[in-house]
């Protein structure tokens, strides 16, 4: 009954580290235009089990979907054995997505968690071709929760890690690279994804300094479609839910 | 040709296939209107008489063939449903079964007055089920007072009225009974069964409400039962709910004694399920060369 349900071809499936693992579909059939943030609800089995969809972001689509995910649970580990080949139910895009940042903003910063990263790197292909200064800081909880970031650095950005047990960059939170979101106020955006406590830390840092920016949330889905009013969540507007209203909002907007 | 058509009522449905209450709200960006067509009612989510604004979160969780929610009935409040929903829905040229619920019989009398002078609506269900309203006690959970709330509201509407009753209680059909009485066209049930789950980490309930209703393919076969019960006490039609994912189990419930089915939970995986549940209930009584559903409905053999 919907629009934007399809099947699609996986085309790759792989490993990248102990936790995370990146899967290409193929978009052949797909019409509509993927924007950064928007997500897609795959249904992992055709059985009961898991029973749910499971939402991810759009790392990147240009000929194929690409997303990246961290092997939580028992969906996300049946999703990672998927072999090539392997048809998929999906819809999406689902969503709301990034927006360009204000007119005076020189400076963009991606602030992300884990597998928080996954919105990104689409985000940065678009502002590849624009004049900001691009940062990434990015944290998570020791080196297998650490994406390559070599494509973010092609893109222009300028990377700082940090990682809970210093195995990768700095050692401890993201929060201690916040000292890299410097310079005029007015002139920065923030867009951050991650693990709640992460993204309320942010909240909190461009609200002190004054700097706007946007965050984007997870939550678990059922429909993804706005019907089912699951997922809400709270906001300064009343309850919001993630799939439709969301996941991306304004970082002042949600209460963490 | 096969006659799929059920009365309730005064009001005929196409075919038995409805969704839900709460699992279905006509998105045009997302839904093909189309498909939407086919279905012989629509039951949009429960309105209030003003808006609620829902519980707190987490609202759902996953389990073993279903999930636990406690959405707590948010919504903007029958006004803005009647001015900004029913519009959308109406366009759909589909029935419209608006569900409705309250706190008081004057209150349930309010809504439904409101609710009977939309042209597009075609009947009103009475939800007197629903488990997160943090209630002591549901009003399907008592025989006299479900019998007024259906008989007061009954009194005052032209359109047929749909008692939905709650799984959580000693005999439904008792409770179906007396609906009857208060003059309810039809039944519907099953709602959801009170359920929860724990977080060990934590040692707090994982839902925000604390506690939820469990639905999706783990209830269908205490709901079966349940419509199998009702179906030998009353004479109303039942609309039968509770698990549905495929046609197969429609058909269960069909021959156990439903007049039509809802299709719930299911969408929220399987979008397309209301539909095909359709096409295998026609495609069931092609090969077994049944003319009309009535041959069907109640056709247990015992």
């Amino acid at each position: 009954m919907l629009k934007n349900q399809h099947y699609f071809k996986v085309v790759s499936n792989k490993k990248l580290t102990a936790r995370l693992c990146h899967l290409v579909l193929s978009g052949k059939s797909f019409k509509a235009k993927i924007k950064p943030g928007q997500f897609i609800h795959l249904r992992v089995s055709s059985g009961l089990k898991p029973f749910f969809r499971r939402p991810f972001s759009v790392f990147r689509s240009k000929k194929s979907i690409e997303i990246l995910y961290d092997v939580v649970g028992g969906g996300t580990k049946m999703l990672s054995e998927k072999t090539k080949g392997t048809m998929i139910d999906c819809i999406g895009p689902l969503g709301t997505s990034f927006c360009m940042p204000p007119k005076k903003v020189k400076k963009v910063v991606m602030v992300a968690g884990g597998v928080g990263i996954a919105p990104f790197l689409g985000l940065s292909d678009v502002f590849k071709e624009k004049k900001y200064e691009l940062v990434l800081l990015y944290g998570g909880r020791n080196k297998d929760y650490m994406f390559n970031l070599k494509e973010f650095k092609t893109n222009g950005c300028r990377v700082y890690t940090s990682t809970d047990d210093g195995s990768v960059g700095v050692k401890g939170r993201v929060s201690k690279l916040f000292s890299k979101i410097n310079g005029n106020p007015g002139e920065i955006f923030i867009y951050t994804c991650g693990p709640k406590p992460m993204m309320k830390s942010v909240q909190s840092f461009a609200q002190k300094e004054g700097i706007c920016g946007q965050a984007s949330l997870e939550e678990v889905m059922a429909c993804g479609i706005g019907t089912c009013l699951g997922c809400s969540t709270k906001t300064k507007n009343g309850y919001k839910t993630v799939c439709k209203d969301g996941p991306v909002f304004k970082l002042d907007e949600v209460i963490f | 040709m096969i006659n799929l058509s059920i009365k309730i009522g005064k009001v005929t449905f196409k075919n038995p296939v409805t969704v839900a209450s709460g699992t279905f709200d006509y998105i045009e960006q997302y839904y093909k209107a189309s498909d939407v067509k086919k279905l012989g009612a629509i039951v949009p989510k429960t309105v209030t008489l003003s808006a609620r604004k829902g519980n707190l979160s987490p609202r759902i969780l996953e389990t073993p063939s279903g999930m636990i929610n406690a959405i707590g009935i948010e919504n903007l409040g029958v006004d803005y449903f009647i001015n900004e929903k029913m519009p959308k829905f109406s366009s759909l040229g589909v029935p419209i079964v608006a569900s409705i619920s309250a706190g008081s019989n004057k209150e349930f009398v309010a809504l439904a007055k409101k609710l009977d002078k939309v042209k597009a609506i075609k009947a009103i269900e009475l939800n007197l089920s629903c488990p997160n309203l943090r209630n002591k006690k549901l009003i399907a959970q008592d025989q006299k007072v479900t019998k007024e709330v259906v008989r007061a509201v009954k009194k005052v509407v032209q359109k047929p009225i749909i008692a939905k009753l709650s799984p959580n209680v000693t005999d439904i059909s008792e409770i179906a009974r007396a609906a009857e009485k208060g003059g309810a066209d039809a039944i519907s049930l099953i709602n959801t069964l009170m359920a929860t789950a724990i977080d060990i980490k934590t040692r707090k309930f994982i839902l925000g409400n604390k506690s939820g209703g469990l639905s999706g393919p783990a209830i269908k076969p205490v709901a079966l039962k349940m419509v199998y019960d009702v179906a030998q006490k009353v004479k109303i039609p039942i609309i039968a709910m509770g698990g549905i994912m495929t046609a197969d189990d429609a058909l269960e419930f069909i021959i156990a004694g439903a007049s039509m089915v809802a299709v719930g939970t299911a969408s929220f995986v399987d979008p397309n399920a209301p539909l095909d549940v359709l096409t295998g209930i026609s495609a069931y009584m092609k090969k077994n060369k049944m003319k009309s559903i009535k041959q069907l409905i109640g056709s247990i053999e015992e």
